[in-house]
């Protein structure tokens, strides 16, 4: 069918515990291609990425590079049959140097036997001036931003000779001028013939740079076609599985009172350049409203919730007024009181108690109504926990089950519920669906919108633009820690926020 | 909606379970093999022992288990003893100097004394939160500095008191008695055991202190007040010491702070990990942590009751065997596949030391015993290599790639 095949991917299944991360994916990929892999959060592309560079080391199905059948046993035998991965997640030591990182774990040695730190250094050099880059290979890597980061990993992947690359959405958290610098060094790699598999579901790259597009879906292997065939549309169509335009959440409630109004918010940030985390925020939110937040990463949308929320490092300035009263919270037990409550963003690191059980993971916030006496009482606990666990349709094995047994989705319903349980009258939601699954995702629209017509306010942030058009009533841009833009739902369109946030 | 889990199943499985277990077992094994047989013919006498020496251990390990649990960690334990019975000492001369003299000190006297004491706990309590969460210093760096600090300045605060002698000498023979009854502060461990207990598992702060222990800055954005946990964890951890210092003083009839309770945290330590604690926090519980200590005391009785003389030089031998052990067997088992503890490179290494320790430990455990012989020693040593090559070489037949 295509010649020179270069990977043959058959068959490939994974499970983590109850989740059915992939299914069945097959696809095979020719010598000096760029593929694309779309698909949703949760659809299994990095998981699929993962189990072709080594990282995950047991799942069902075989690989074939070049003709061969391989399983490798890690990493490091994947990149000696010359497959990279650069992940989205940054792996580098920040407290070594860039030379230091290119070459962690094969450092070239001298005549002597001893660390070479300058040919080290050399041959880095030489590696980022390959990538036309300016980074000096003698600065530690933690000092360098996020796009230079990338392109150390980059020539990390070059520096053992990297046939196959796979970049797990590298320009997530690009400037622009990175992401068309990003953009010369991939031309660069398929001139040496390197082969690329891409990751994204940003409509606009994949139809910029790639030769064929492959879909997948809940773990599923939807389509693969000729990019030049296809349309952005019908892509997203194929990673939705619908189309777009028939996600409706059904009737909206009425704009209720003003719950909360912010003025002048900003935020500092000692020892950085540009001083501060963000400036001048200004907005309005209404009972009954959702006001979604975009911006890229860095913008500032995590670090405006948590000033809201009493959380932020540093004192933010500025008025917050919540039902027409001035509040200043400096802890988020303050906010708490006050009726705001903040679903994190990285539910595994901020959200979750792995230790505890889905119960206990439930009642943290509202321990203090769930005493008899000075003691907490089970049967409360219990109540509370089952309410919660019905009215967001947690799938669980009962309250005394480990969190960790749970699906992303379900835990994420669990911390919704253990912030529904303090009463709020405004829920702020950091990007609610990271990491979840399809299906589970619009059960949270779902549940985001019924908040909202029982009277809640709700913000939600997300890293994904169709997620915020689909759920908010307004939505507010931010770009570098400034609020650049409002649309009212009628006049949001992606171009538009795209445009206000670069 | 779905079964319970078992209440036998959660028996059998838990720590307090298989420490108990494993007690009865160490204190069968000792009754038969102590040639003495002491545990059969002097009962009292042997619970007394054990009882007293747990007891003393308990007190602050409970402290101690709290701030492990908080996802902290107390280095100075041993140090705020000896400093708490100095300042015992000191504050009974300071309040009553006549009857120090004479050997009879007032009631009031005493009362204040101990209150003081105490209170000197909440201070050091107070100074180590106060470096944790205003400073930022770690736990470890923040409790290793008193660790060091306060003991010397006790042994400052001693000579001024003491004319210049380097200790002070418990001056009333009455009070000394009723300090160090064995069966009064049995009572008030049992009594502070529980409440810690409740507070633990029953109370909001108790869930609280579990959930900052577990993930710090998820208890935190969840609106949980971290840095007073933090204070009521190291006040806790400071005042049982400083309990024990005042019983220590008593039980001693000395306070020396050169050396009184030295290395003590690091026992605390390891009998909350024996009693199922984890050092990452988040994990533990009272029960397991008295359990612990016992287990832990009791073991070390045992050795030095078939032994026989000069025992305490085995303590820590056998500490830390004791933590390797029941850590080691902790330490969910999968029961697919057999761990690879010695067909590694450093397995195999590990083989001849292992080998010529238990040699060693055979020569310096039993050399005064009638059927000692060093070749028996020898032999024990390479008795105890070839099986441990034997599991290697078994390591390695099971993991054979096909």
């Amino acid at each position: 069918m295509i010649a020179d095949t270069i990977i043959s991917i058959q068959n490939i299944g994974k499970r983590f515990a109850a989740v059915k991360a992939l299914d069945g994916v097959s696809f095979d990929v020719s010598r000096g291609e760029l593929v694309a892999i779309c698909g949703e959060n949760g659809a299994g592309k990095s998981t699929l990425m993962k189990i072709l560079s080594g990282v995950y080391t047991e799942y069902e199905g075989t690989i074939e590079i070049d003709g061969q059948p391989v399983r490798f046993t890690g990493t490091r035998d994947a990149e000696d049959a010359g497959i990279s991965i650069i992940h989205q997640e940054l792996n580098l030591v920040e407290q070594l140097s860039v030379a230091a990182n290119i070459f962690l774990g094969r450092e070239p040695r001298n005549r002597f036997g001893m660390r070479d730190d300058r040919a080290m250094q050399l041959r880095a050099n030489e590696l980022l001036r390959d990538l036309e880059c300016s980074i000096d290979s003698r600065q530690l890597a933690g000092s360098l931003r996020v796009g230079d980061q990338q392109l150390v990993e980059i020539a990390k992947a070059l520096s053992v000779n990297a046939r196959i690359l796979v970049m797990d959405e590298p320009t997530s958290a690009l400037t622009e001028s990175e992401v068309a610098r990003l953009y010369r060094v991939i031309a660069k790699l398929r001139q040496r013939g390197t082969t690329i598999l891409y990751i994204s579901h940003k409509m606009e790259e994949v139809f910029h740079l790639s030769d064929r597009i492959v879909v997948l879906r809940d773990g599923r292997f939807i389509t693969q076609r000729e990019t030049k065939s296809m349309t952005p549309n019908e892509v997203t169509e194929c990673m939705v599985g619908r189309s777009l335009d028939t996600i409706d959440l059904g009737p909206r409630g009425n704009r209720g009172e003003k719950l909360l109004e912010v003025k002048g918010l900003g935020l500092r940030w000692p020892g950085h350049a540009r001083g501060y985390r963000l400036k001048d925020i200004g907005f309005e939110l209404y009972a009954g409203e959702v006001l979604g937040i975009a911006g890229l990463m860095g913008a500032g949308r995590t670090e405006l919730l948590e000033s809201l929320f009493g959380a932020s490092k540093e004192t933010p300035s500025g008025e917050i007024y919540l039902c027409g009263k001035r509040i200043q919270p400096s802890h988020p037990k303050e906010a708490i009181e006050e009726g705001i409550a903040l679903v994190t963003e990285d539910r595994k690191r901020l959200g979750i108690f792995t230790a505890m059980n889905v119960g206990r993971n439930i009642s943290l916030c509202t321990l203090r109504g769930m005493r008899s006496g000075p003691l907490l009482s089970d049967q409360k606990e219990r109540d509370a926990g089952a309410s919660m666990v019905s009215k967001l349709k947690i799938k669980t094995d009962g309250l005394r089950a480990s969190i960790l047994s749970l699906s992303g989705g379900n835990q994420q319903k669990c911390i919704v519920g253990r912030w529904l349980l303090t009463n709020p009258k405004v829920l702020l939601l950091d990007d609610p669906t990271r990491g979840v699954d399809v299906g589970a995702k619009a059960e949270l629209y779902r549940i985001i919108r019924e908040l909202c017509n029982e009277g809640l306010g709700v913000i939600v942030t997300s890293s994904e633009l169709p997620e915020i058009l689909t759920l908010s009533d307004r939505v507010m841009v931010l770009n570098e820690g400034r609020q650049t833009a409002m649309f009212s739902r009628e006049e949001a369109t992606q171009a538009k926020i795209i445009q206000a946030a670069t | 909606m779905i079964p319970k889990p078992s209440l036998w199943r959660a028996i059998w499985g838990s720590v307090e379970f298989k420490l108990l277990l494993a007690w009865t077992a160490v204190v069968f094994i000792t009754a038969l093999l102590d040639s003495g047989h002491t545990y059969f013919y002097q009962p009292a006498s042997s619970a007394e022992l054990i009882l007293r020496n747990t007891v003393l251990l308990g007190f602050f390990a409970l402290g101690s288990s709290v701030i492990i649990i908080s996802g902290g960690i107390d280095l100075s334990s041993g140090s705020v003893i000896a400093l708490s019975a100095t300042v015992f000492g000191a504050l009974l001369i300071l309040l009553d100097p006549e009857g120090f003299a004479k050997g009879s000190i007032s009631t009031t006297a005493v009362l204040v004394a101990i209150a003081g004491t105490l209170l000197v706990g909440v201070m050091i309590g107070t100074l180590h939160a106060w470096l944790i969460t205003a400073v930022g210093l770690p736990p470890f760096i923040a409790t290793l500095a008193t660790l060091v600090g306060l003991r010397s300045f006790g042994r400052a605060l001693a000579p001024i008191m003491m004319n210049g002698k380097s200790q002070i000498d418990f001056p009333d023979r009455d009070l000394r008695n009723i300090l160090k009854d064995v069966t009064s502060i049995s009572i008030l461990f049992v009594i502070l055991a529980i409440i810690v207990w409740i507070v633990m598992s029953k109370t909001v702060t108790g869930r609280h202190l579990h959930a900052m222990g577990g993930n710090e800055q998820a208890a935190r954005l969840s609106g949980i007040r971290t840095d007073r946990l933090k204070w009521f964890a190291y006040v806790l951890g400071a005042v049982t010491a400083s309990i024990v210092g005042i019983i220590s003083f008593a039980d001693q009839g000395s306070a020396k702070p050169d050396i009184m309770a030295r290395g003590y945290e690091l026992n605390a330590i390891a009998s909350s990990v024996i009693g199922g604690c984890s050092l990452q926090g988040g994990i533990g519980t009272i029960p397991g942590v008295v359990l612990g200590c016992l287990f832990l005391r009791t073991v070390i009785d045992a050795v030095s009751k078939i032994v026989g003389t000069g025992s305490d030089v085995y303590e820590g031998m056998i500490v830390g065997i004791v933590v390797v052990l029941a850590v080691t067997f902790s330490q969910r088992i999968d029961r697919a596949s057999i761990k690879k503890y010695f067909s590694t490179p450093i397995g195999w290494a590990s083989i001849p030391v292992l080998g010529i320790t238990s040699g060693m430990a055979l020569l310096l455990f039993f050399g005064n015993q009638a059927w000692y012989s060093p070749m028996k020693g020898i032999l024990f040593g390479c008795f105890v290599t070839v099986c441990l090559a034997g599991r290697a070489w078994y390591e390695t037949v099971i993991h054979k790639p096909k």
